[in-house]
């Protein structure tokens, strides 16, 4: 995306994989599946509040 | 008959696509934003259609099939009640409760001091924004959820589950409605995707129209961080409903970014150029915007011209339709503008015909137009008259 995020959160994220990933035991499978997975589920909250403020 | 309503809706999708890619079709194509004039003619209060959404979609398909029109919203009242009532939003005055069942649902915009977001939260609101929409915004527009400060209760967490739950219903049933659109009167659905402009928003739902207009003076730059801050953001939104096949536009509703709400200085150093770059992304990945532009946006016709061709359709309210198409139709498809609303309450048939007529003639005769009344059609339009403007249409729009 070539418009400059100068928040502390990426578009589409409520809370990072990042962060997500330092609160877990050693990640003993598959990191990146996990990583998407969180991801996916996580863009939803962030969905979710941003569709109160602009649908509703 | 299926196969009769598939070649239909591609008849119209075809139309209606290339209309607004400033092409020439067969005729000129009809698009009508019509909301609350749905519950009328299909016999239903405002209430009903703003309550359940099924109802309201019920309308949409009853309209779409009596009247021939191309591409219709799939819900044009579009704000749910069942969602505000979930979470309790303070700023909407519901039908059947803070208004009457007969009319249609209200923004309500609180008073400076009690605006949803105060000017010493400007900082924050730039800097952390996702923190600051959960943990301040969100806590203060609705009365069931409680800030971090606030005890986990029974209402705070059941109001978030049925709230995210019923958002998710409420927009999934649009995948369903668009299919029994195409499926059961051919007909196409208008728009995909929503974006409002970073000044509108930060106005609408975060400072209030005139909080927001005290700010552009006395703290200009905190205004522009706060919507260089919300831009990727919309841009994100805006792209993550945005049609997949890349046939029909993302709607911006534009409110009150415009001279005389604003100056020129300040539309062009906050509101264009927080917006611009927005647009020209979304028409990098190749999507079409649909300008509805609320009012009078004749001020700013050429720093629109700024964006790369055909990147807009641009929708006239009230700014005047003869004048819009000199300036932009060389690069931009236009719609609306083809009746003024207040024409579909009070004219006359006649006097539609003869409207649409003159906004056909001179400006739809090389293509890149698409018949829409100028506003967003509510319940005080005659039928008569939408008649006269589907028929009018019709008829002085063949190619």
């Amino acid at each position: 995306m070539d418009i400059p995020v100068t928040t502390k959160t990426q578009p589409g994220e409520c809370i990072p994989w990042e962060q997500k990933l330092k609160e877990l035991p050693p990640i003993q499978g598959d990191t990146d599946l996990m990583k998407r997975v969180w991801q996916d589920v996580d863009a939803m909250a962030y969905v979710y509040i941003w569709h109160v403020v602009l649908s509703f | 008959m299926v196969q009769d309503m598939e070649q239909l809706y591609q008849q119209r999708l075809k139309r209606y696509v290339t209309a607004m890619r400033n092409g020439k079709p067969d005729m000129v194509p009809i698009r009508p934003f019509v909301a609350e004039f749905t519950a009328k003619y299909a016999g239903y209060t405002c209430q009903q259609v703003c309550q359940d959404y099924e109802i309201a979609f019920d309308a949409a398909r009853k309209c779409a099939a009596a009247f021939d029109w191309d591409a219709v919203v799939a819900n044009m009242v579009y704000g749910w009640m069942g969602f505000a009532q979930a979470l309790d939003l303070k700023y909407y005055a519901v039908p059947g409760v803070h208004v009457a069942p007969t009319n249609a649902f209200q923004y309500r915009e609180p008073s400076e001091e009690d605006a949803w977001m105060q000017p010493e939260d400007y900082d924050e609101f730039a800097s952390d924004l996702m923190g600051y929409l959960w943990n301040k915004w969100l806590p203060r527009v609705a009365k069931e959820v409680n800030g971090p400060d606030g005890p986990a209760t029974y209402r705070n967490n059941v109001a978030l589950v049925k709230s995210g739950m019923g958002m998710l219903n409420y927009f999934h049933a649009f995948g369903t409605q668009a299919a029994r659109l195409r499926k059961e009167s051919g007909t196409v659905s208008a728009i995909s995707g929503i974006l409002k402009a970073p000044f509108d928003i930060l106005a609408d739902k975060f400072r209030g129209y005139i909080g927001l207009t005290m700010d552009l003076f006395e703290r200009p730059e905190k205004v522009k961080k706060a919507c260089e801050a919300l831009m990727p953001h919309l841009l994100w939104m805006a792209l993550s409903g945005a049609d997949p096949d890349k046939n029909v536009p993302i709607a911006i509703w534009m409110h009150r970014g415009c001279v005389p709400f604003v100056n020129h200085d300040q539309f062009r150093d906050l509101y264009w150029a927080t917006l611009k770059p927005i647009i020209e992304e979304i028409w990098r990945r190749g999507h079409q915007t649909l300008f509805y532009a609320e009012g009078k946006w004749g001020a700013h016709l050429q720093s629109f011209r700024e964006l790369p061709a055909g990147s807009i359709i641009y929708h006239c309210d009230q700014d005047d339709i003869f004048q819009v198409h000199r300036e932009l139709h060389d690069k931009f498809a236009i719609s609306g503008g083809g009746v003024p609303n207040y024409m579909l309450q009070i004219g006359k048939p006649q006097q539609i015909r003869e409207y649409v007529k003159k906004v056909i003639e001179g400006v739809a005769k090389d293509g890149g137009y698409i018949m829409d009344a100028s506003a967003i059609v509510q319940d005080d339009a005659k039928t008569e008259n939408i008649q006269a403007m589907t028929d009018a249409a019709r008829e002085y729009g063949q190619y």
